[in-house]
């Protein structure tokens, strides 16, 4: 326990020491200054050291269940199940304090692998790059030592631990938090988290230092894009855990704990993009340092609103003073420095960013950051509303779901539109002609593609709509908000539409580039798109990611906007049967079985059939958490390839004449697959682009020579 | 950049922004809600057809999942008296998994004239750790009024005898005394999350009813302390 606390003492006092010498270095100038520091690098390692000792100790806890521990005793795992052992694991970020460890630990790795990248170079940006760092990282293990409730070392009152050691209180982990997607859902997201550290304390030390160059963004643009990977895969797993254990039906309800983590992920896309722009037209600059500030900011902003309980949240934990100025400071400060640096370097962020018609791809450029950075700041805005002052629009009160959706689906599609014609846009100005002739085939396959959802929509789509408004209550209001019925229908046919022009665009890139490097090359088609996709990684990784977000964008308005939702009650006999659409549920029955610590878990079983046909038995199912004294709904799936049907056990009531009921929720899921897919694929895309460069692929497409020459594509 | 295109990107921009700006003052209207304590809601007369946010602890025994919409009443979270303000909710939606008997509601909805709540969200959070025993009544009281006391909601202060902490399911989740030494006892029957850091000796304030057979049936268990 003092073990612990010890070595996280030893980090913080590592991580000042590696400031300290490498701002000395800094005066000392790059000669003078090299050995000083070379010990901010020796010091960057010896401080992962402490932080890891650090973290192994509340592992080695969670492992011996030693409750001497006040965080182990409260977050410890009671499962017997074949993933025990990964919830002792999972116990390291179930709660705050131990998450917060974990964080830090994150940012020491990423620190380490920086200083590990850099060491031999030594150059000012990198060291004045480590050194923001280091910043970043002891403020992070100060909130720990410092603030007590943030300690995951703290000792667990004597009065709540047996003569052997046995914990006598109730406290263990969260039951709804025993699921495997909440294993992998916390570090995956605070990987995405700790990673955008490194952009901007490059993007302070560019400023620093005074190199508006590309280089900074060289050194950062994979670990941007593999943070920000990480932090996509993070939002995805949690909207699976949201969808099969929260038991609504949804992955998505604009939660302030899900808007947190989506806010960083918004401007990341900006950030993203602007590296792009920087590195291959050396424009953007300003954007790139904002971008990188903004979501650093906003990152630390959403852990803030959703731990510290200004939010009414069901994350809520109780905030410290010293943790709310620390935090505070950690959102202010990046905007500030930022631009504060931009102000005082003044003309020497002028990119080159002269274009001269709206239709140049410089401007689809623009509104992809315009557009991201407006998303994530009114969506920040909505979700700390009901903190605001009263005097602000909607200060003081809280704004539900059905207004997020009213503002994501109309600004979502402009995006997707502009998205889908991005690519085939030229730069600086588009001509007519060019433009048509490029967009010849991608909007014959796109047309082909439109075609197949617009038959899906009519036919399976639209009767969906009628059938909830009928239904009346809250299920109709969401589809009422939008006013009139073809307002509802023409935003989903119209992101149908961006949707299928984005996917044939994608396509098409490859198409027409293997094409044209197989004939250049006078090698295979095949073999050029292979080439394609290994070479020249960040841009086939970008247009897969493109084809991604216009899957995705199918599978929303699917999943999002035409969910049939039905609520029954069932006598509790078996074979009894109800409708839901063209579904037909055969209730077989419910078996109960009590696990070894106590947990019981029931089942119900029910065969489904489609129009006589059968398709299989979806088993939802309720856990009792004895010690926790909790009950979890297990939601079930029966996917099908075009929906998934959802099914949710509410629990048993008695019946008017005296028997059992089961309270069942059916929800028929169109598209949601589409979901799924497209967002593996944009996360492959991701990965792609993220993938650490061996050898210099040759661009796909190259940059133009000069000034007021005709771009190529 | 040219004079015109500049002039074109500022303006759309522009539009983008406003645009973003009415759907959002307009569309925030649909939604947004003013957070209210069961009193004010129930007590003011101003907010009657206003969109409100709510929060509750959910009151033993008055839900009913069989109607549907699905009702229950709330009272504020730190009144046990069984005369206080209440709110009856209709709720129409997914019931959250945490959903059970004192269970703090978080519900949105309108509020009606007859003080009701048409609510179409709900979420929910678990009951705070900690209560104040100032205004609770202590346990050797409350067993000395005998049966005047049955089926009236109160707060009680008392502490858990040694050895007698069970599982939810059995017919006591534990017995409280009067003292910690002991004195006057009474099991105590409930079925929700008891608070981390409970134990043998442990001084608790427990909201509920005496029941006529000597059962206190609790719906709230706090450790005594400040929250």
């Amino acid at each position: 326990m003092l073990l612990g606390t010890m070595f996280l003492g030893l980090g913080l006092v590592t991580t000042i020491v590696a400031i300290g010498s490498l701002w000395w270095g800094h005066k000392l100038g790059e000669k003078d200054g090299e050995s000083v520091t070379n010990v901010g690098y020796l010091a960057t390692f010896a401080g992962l050291v402490a932080y890891t000792v650090s973290v192994l100790t509340i592992l080695t806890a969670f492992f011996r269940n030693d409750f001497r521990f006040l965080y182990v005793a409260e977050n410890h795992s009671t499962d017997v199940s074949s993933l025990a052992w990964l919830y002792k694991v999972s116990g390291v970020w179930a709660g705050r304090e131990g998450s917060l460890l974990f964080w830090t630990w994150l940012i020491a790795c990423f620190a380490a692998y920086v200083a590990y990248r850099r060491m031999d170079k030594t150059d000012a940006l990198s060291n004045m790059g480590l050194l923001v760092t280091n910043v970043v990282l002891g403020l992070f293990s100060a909130a720990m030592l410092f603030a007590d409730v943030n300690n995951p070392f703290k000792a667990t009152p004597a009065n709540m631990l047996g003569a052997n050691g046995e914990l006598l209180s109730n406290s263990a982990m969260n039951p709804l938090l025993q699921h495997w997607a909440m294993i992998l859902h916390p570090p995956t997201l605070f990987i995405g988290y700790a990673g955008l550290t490194i952009p901007f304390a490059f993007a302070i030390a560019s400023l620093i230092v005074n190199d508006p160059s590309k280089k900074w963004v060289e050194i950062v643009d994979r670990i941007t894009v593999f943070s920000w990977l990480f932090l996509g895969l993070g939002i995805g797993l949690g909207s699976v855990w949201a969808y099969v254990v929260l038991g609504w039906g949804g992955y998505w309800a604009w939660d302030p704990v899900e808007n947190a983590s989506l806010l960083p992920w918004l401007t990341g896309v900006g950030l993203i993009h602007s590296f792009t722009m920087y590195r291959r037209r050396d424009g953007f600059k300003r954007w790139a340092i904002i971008n990188a500030a903004l979501t650093f900011s906003l990152v630390i902003l959403g852990t803030f609103i959703t731990r510290s309980g200004i939010v009414q949240s069901v994350h809520a934990f109780q905030a410290d003073l010293f943790s709310t100025y620390l935090f505070g400071f950690m959102i202010v400060a990046p905007l500030v420095a930022a631009g504060v640096g931009l102000w005082l370097r003044g003309d020497a962020y002028n990119g080159n960013d002269e274009f001269e018609s709206l239709t140049a791809r410089e401007a689809a450029y623009y509104f992809n950051n315009l557009l991201m950075i407006v998303a994530a700041v009114i969506v920040a805005y909505m979700t700390v509303s009901s903190a605001l002052p009263s005097w602000l629009p909607f200060g003081g009160q809280s704004i539900g779901a059905a207004t997020y959706d009213l503002l994501a689906r109309p600004v979502g599609i402009l995006y997707a539109l502009i998205l889908a014609v991005c690519p085939i846009l030229s730069w600086r100005k588009t001509d007519g002609a060019t433009f048509w002739k490029r967009a010849k085939w991608p909007f014959v396959i796109a047309a082909a593609i439109f075609v197949a959802l617009l038959a899906e929509w009519y036919f399976a789509l639209r009767p969906i709509y009628d059938f909830m408004v009928s239904q009346g209550g809250k299920g109709a209001a969401g589809f009422l908000s939008f006013g009139p019925s073809f307002i509802y229908h023409g935003l989903a046919i119209l992101a149908f539409f961006a949707a299928a022009l984005i996917i044939a665009n994608g396509i098409w890139l490859f198409v027409e580039g293997s094409r044209k490097r197989a004939a250049a090359k006078g090698e295979n088609v095949f073999a050029s798109f292979w080439a394609i996709l290994t070479k020249a990684r960040t841009q086939s990784g970008g247009y897969l990611s493109h084809i991604g977000i216009g899957i995705i964008l199918i599978g929303l308005v699917g999943s999002a906007m035409y969910v049939r939702d039905v609520k029954t009650l069932l006598p509790d006999a078996e074979g009894q049967r109800f409708e839901v659409s063209d579904y037909s549920f055969t209730y077989q029955g419910i078996s109960d079985e009590q696990q070894a610590n106590g947990d019981i878990e029931s089942v119900a079983t029910f065969a489904v059939s489609r129009n006589g046909k059968q398709l299989g038995t979806v088993t939802p199912g309720l856990t009792q958490f004895a010690r926790q004294g909790q009950t979890r709904l297990n939601a079930a799936v029966l996917s099908e390839p075009l929906r998934d049907i959802f099914m949710v056990w509410e629990g048993n009531q008695e019946s008017a004449t005296g028997g059992q009921e089961l309270s069942i929720n059916v929800k028929i899921n169109p598209l949601i697959w589409f979901a799924w897919g497209g967002f593996a694929l944009l996360m492959l895309g991701a990965l792609l682009a993220a993938w650490p460069k061996r050898t210099a692929g040759r661009a796909l497409e190259p940059v133009a020579p000069t000034r007021g020459s005709k771009a190529s594509r | 950049m040219n004079k015109r295109a500049r002039t074109r990107l500022i303006g759309v921009t522009a539009i983008i922004l406003i645009a973003v700006a009415a759907i959002f003052l307009a569309g925030g209207n649909q939604t947004a809600a003013y957070y209210k304590t069961v009193k004010e809601a129930s007590t003011d007369q101003e907010l009657v057809g206003e969109r409100v946010k709510v929060g509750g602890a959910v009151v033993a025994g008055s839900w009913d999942r069989k109607s549907n919409p699905m009702t229950f009443v709330i009272r504020d979270e730190n009144d046990a008296d069984d005369n206080g303000p209440s709110v009856k909710v209709i709720y129409n939606g997914s019931v959250p998994a945490t959903f059970g008997d004192g269970v703090v509601a978080i519900v949105t909805g309108d509020l009606g004239a007859d003080n009701t709540i048409a609510a179409d969200e709900m979420i929910t959070k678990c009951p705070s750790k900690y209560e104040s025993a100032e205004g609770a009544m202590p346990l050797a009281d409350l067993v000395g009024q005998g049966d005047t006391m049955v089926g009236k909601t109160v707060k009680t202060a008392a502490f858990v005898k040694a050895g007698t902490i069970a599982p939810p399911g059995g017919d006591a989740r534990f017995i409280a005394t009067a003292t910690a030494a002991g004195g006057e006892e009474i099991p105590v029957a409930y079925e929700g999350a008891l608070p981390s850091g409970m134990t043998d000796g442990s001084a608790v304030v427990i909201t509920g009813a005496l029941e006529a057979d000597g059962v206190f049936v609790a719906t709230q268990v706090a450790l005594e302390g400040e929250k």
